[in-house]
């Protein structure tokens, strides 16, 4: 796997880590703003994948995956995506609403909605944090929310990041919420034309 | 006793051994192209991700559907293949995102099958049935015994298409 320095600048990458770190403390923000719960980051980091090892980086290609996506337009365009598994969304939605644990059984359009709306907040606390100390404009488009297998999932940012390059840079981390057993995967995919624009050697 | 192989992204399976299975797991807008030749009892199964290659520097890619397709056809042809008997059946092709504002923008899945098609045409290569387009996600399995070709999607049967 090729090395963040052997690409970009020394301040590039310094600036790349601290967005891993503070920008992705921010988007977890959002999402404990909107579920009400305190949540743990965890294993925040920056990388280059190669994109067809980005298939292999979740459970099974079959398990049924709730993923919640959006891209970024403006100056650092790129896609985000919140990975979550099924049980795991429908426990989400519960909190999202101020229900019991265990009382949404299905992911209706209201349910939906409440998905979109917390991937809209997470993915424009982390946003905002990366205009703030970059000084490029942003906005996320409005999310949509998936419900697949995970690999059929998977599909849409690797053929969106694939047409062009065999490696991406990305920006993932771990959302662990106490009351709930599983992870959530935060990713961050840049489009790689606008990030090579800011920091290539 | 059957044993399933994995073919993931832009990989190809071929195989002449009646307790394999070839399996690509969760189809989204990726295509599978599932061959099988009768006769011989070979059967083959490629996982193509993309249309065609932007740039000739991973051209020979079988990520890409039309040169996994000629991979795919080449690799069973030296198993001793023919190609006029290939029973052919594509999977796949879906497009994944239906939010207002970004579905058009990833209809990669369209022109996955819509590349497929040509090929298998140019190639003379009839195809026997399908499953593509929609909104969602397929696992596409061959089986080498009888050369049988199964769909599942998420929540449903296995089904024979």
């Amino acid at each position: 796997m090729t090395e963040l320095k052997s690409l970009f600048t020394e301040e590039f990458v310094d600036l790349l880590v601290k967005i891993s770190g503070e920008g992705i403390v921010n988007a977890a923000k959002g999402f404990a703003g909107m579920i009400g719960k305190e949540l743990e980051v965890k294993n925040s980091s920056v990388k280059l994948v190669k994109l067809l090892d980005i298939s292999k980086m979740l459970g099974g290609p079959e398990d049924e995956t709730v993923a919640i996506y959006l891209k970024s337009e403006g100056t650092i365009a790129g896609q985000m995506m919140l990975v979550l598994p099924f049980d795991k969304a429908m426990g989400i939605v519960d909190q999202i609403m101020g229900e019991p644990i265990g009382t949404t059984q299905s992911l209706g359009q209201m349910e939906k909605s409440a998905l979109q709306e917390l991937g809209n907040i997470t993915g424009t606390y982390f946003l905002n944090y990366v205009a703030d100390n970059t000084g490029s404009f942003v906005r996320p488009t409005p999310p949509a929310v998936m419900v697949d297998m995970c690999g059929a999932i998977l599909d849409i940012v690797i053929a969106t990041a694939g047409i062009e390059n065999e490696e991406v840079l990305m920006f993932d981390a771990e959302f662990k919420q106490g009351d709930l057993s599983t992870d959530i995967q935060f990713w961050v995919i840049p489009d790689p034309k606008t990030i090579i624009a800011y920091g290539a050697k | 006793m059957e044993t399933s192989i994995g073919v993931g992204l832009g990989e190809i399976a071929v195989s002449q051994n009646r307790d394999q299975i070839l399996v690509a797991f969760g189809l989204g807008s990726c295509v599978g192209i599932g061959a099988y030749d009768p006769k011989k009892g070979i059967a083959g199964l490629l996982h193509a991700v993309l249309p065609e290659p932007l740039n000739s520097t991973d051209s020979e890619s079988t990520k890409y559907v039309k040169n996994g397709i000629y991979k795919l056809m080449d690799q069973m042809i030296e198993m001793g293949a023919a190609q006029e008997r290939l029973i052919i059946r594509m999977a796949g092709g879906a497009n994944m995102l239906t939010s207002p504002g970004l579905s058009k923008t990833f209809d990669i899945g369209t022109r996955n099958i819509a590349v497929a098609e040509r090929v298998l045409q140019e190639k003379k290569l009839k195809v026997i049935s399908q499953s593509v387009g929609g909104n969602t996600g397929r696992t596409f399995r061959v089986y080498v015994s009888d050369g049988k070709m199964t769909i599942r999607m998420i929540g449903e049967k296995e089904t024979v298409f």
